[in-house]
């Protein structure tokens, strides 16, 4: 019991006191500063494009990943999880070394008029990077939860691949795929390290707010403070939401949440 | 870059207990300082950032900063005691060897699309940057800035890996990296002044050691050391 209240005291106070620290008026206040509205805004853009893309390529990447026929799964799901324990800093020169002006793939995106580094585009390179393994793992235990006998059912019925995957799996894996977009944002939302390496920092186009609580640190500790707790809010919110998650599961099917996050 | 988070992490291992002190440092003296004086422990980051550190009670000795401006605020507030000018230095434009904006003069940043990294407005480097370009009257080039870096070593690596195009560092960080930079002159009249202050943390557990590393930085043996590294000297008191 006690060990219980030490480590929810540990865990709560600094943010707490991120709260704490600021009077309230004075956060609203902040809140509203160019600062902190510019790299909302960069943030916003750039974690809400660099889901879609998680989405758009991870969905159907999780469903083949979660076929027990696909060949080598193992080392494929192991090579997916890496950048999750990767160090970002890591991430950051990786990301530079292939996508950099001198990195492996420079010269060849140059002839097409293309550079990365300092650009929102990096921001997002960065975020899909550090994020998209936290939805696709997550996505592919989802699938994985759905009753094969279903799936083959609708082909036996005639569905084709595709109508099945969008009319059977998706429809029944909604629930765990909803939750791990949700934890993939969060943390997109808050990459710092491989962002500052790789895109640098600039006001209103590659500065996102945890960019900006770095920058605002040796300049208004009140702002920085103001951005954090902004983060918390918007975290708070996402965890919330996740906790939320079967009231709008379709199917009973659900997997192991990664990180304790199990409801 | 994590400095911050470093210093908090070392925080509790405490000079007292080994005699060892610990010096903040601005970025720019960070091949210097050790071959002045290996023992103490360094951190080094944008001098602003170690100011920060210093108000928030990090647990240090000695505050070295590339401009006067964040030793003497701290002074007046009384956290440290009265900073004392040990260096100068100059400003430099440096682009990658390669040079793939193919800039000759600071004159050539006025062309769209080069890609310029400067300090932060808060970060001596960055402030000083500044200054040249509204004396050179080249404000306007700040329009092609993408990246503003929170320490000059930051913008030394980013042009070093030839990343950007053009960057603003001090004399002796363009040094370090001779066979990866190129250098640019910017006009001895353009020149802020730029001086590097030392300050006795007023919290200094071990303020005998703490004197006793200033007093190395400004002997003859420390001035000819900064002297090799590029600095200009104490005595010098402005750009040459």
């Amino acid at each position: 019991m006690l060990g219980v209240a030490f480590v929810l005291f540990f865990l709560l106070l600094p943010l707490l006191a991120v709260f704490l620290r600021v009077p309230p008026g004075k956060l609203l206040g902040a809140l509203g500063s160019r600062v902190v509205l510019d790299a909302l805004i960069v943030s916003a853009k750039t974690t809400v494009i660099a889901q879609a893309l998680i989405l758009i390529a991870g969905t159907p990447a999780a469903y083949v990943l979660a076929s027990p026929r696909f060949p080598a799964r193992r080392v494929a799901l192991s090579l997916v999880e890496l950048p999750l324990v990767l160090p970002p800093a890591v991430a950051g020169i990786g990301l530079l070394a292939a996508f950099g002006r001198f990195g492996l793939l420079g010269s060849t995106l140059r002839a097409f008029g293309v550079e990365i580094p300092f650009t929102a585009a990096a921001v997002i390179l960065a975020v899909v990077f550090v994020a998209s393994p936290l939805y696709v793992r997550q996505a592919i235990a989802a699938f994985e939860a759905v009753d094969p006998n279903l799936v083959d059912a609708a082909r036996t019925l005639g569905a084709g691949r595709a109508r099945t995957f969008l009319r059977i799996a998706l429809p029944l894996a909604a629930g765990g795929l909803g939750a791990g977009a949700a934890l993939s944002f969060a943390r997109g939302l808050g990459e710092f390290g491989a962002t500052i390496m790789f895109a640098g920092s600039l006001r209103g186009v590659t500065q996102t707010l945890p960019l900006a609580i770095y920058a605002q640190f040796e300049q208004d500790f009140d702002v920085a403070l103001t951005i954090s707790a902004l983060l918390i809010a918007i975290s708070a919110a996402i965890l919330v939401a996740v906790k939320l998650r079967p009231r709008w599961t379709r199917s009973g099917s659900t997997s192991p949440f990664p990180f304790g996050l199990s409801t | 870059m994590f400095s911050a988070v470093a210093l908090v992490l070392a925080v509790p291992a405490g000079g007292a207990i080994s005699g060892q002190i610990t010096i903040l440092a601005a970025a720019s003296l960070v091949d210097v300082f050790p071959k002045i004086d290996p023992g103490p422990r360094y951190s080094f980051a944008g001098s602003d950032q170690l100011a920060s550190q210093i108000q928030q009670g990090a647990p240090a000795d000695v505050f070295a900063a590339a401009s006067p401006k964040y030793p003497d605020d701290l002074y007046a507030k009384g956290l440290v005691e009265k900073p004392v000018v040990f260096a100068t230095n100059r400003l430099v434009l440096i682009v990658p060897s390669s040079n793939p904006a193919g800039l000759h003069s600071v004159f050539d940043l006025r062309r769209a699309g080069i890609k310029l990294v400067v300090g932060t407005p808060t970060v001596p480097i960055g402030s000083y940057t500044r200054q040249i370009l509204r004396n050179l009257g080249l404000a306007g080039v700040l329009s092609n800035v993408v990246s503003e870096e929170t320490d000059v070593r930051s913008i030394l690596a980013k042009v070093a890996l030839g990343e950007a195009d053009a960057g603003f560092v001090y004399v002796t960080d363009a040094r370090t990296v001779a066979s990866k930079v190129v250098q640019i002159k910017l006009p001895a009249w353009a020149q802020p002044k730029v001086r590097y202050e030392l300050a006795i943390v007023a919290g200094s557990k071990n303020r005998a050691a703490a004197r006793a590393f200033v007093a190395r930085v400004l002997a003859k043996r420390g001035q000819s050391l900064l002297k090799a590294a590029g600095f200009g000297g104490a005595s010098a008191g402005g750009p040459r």
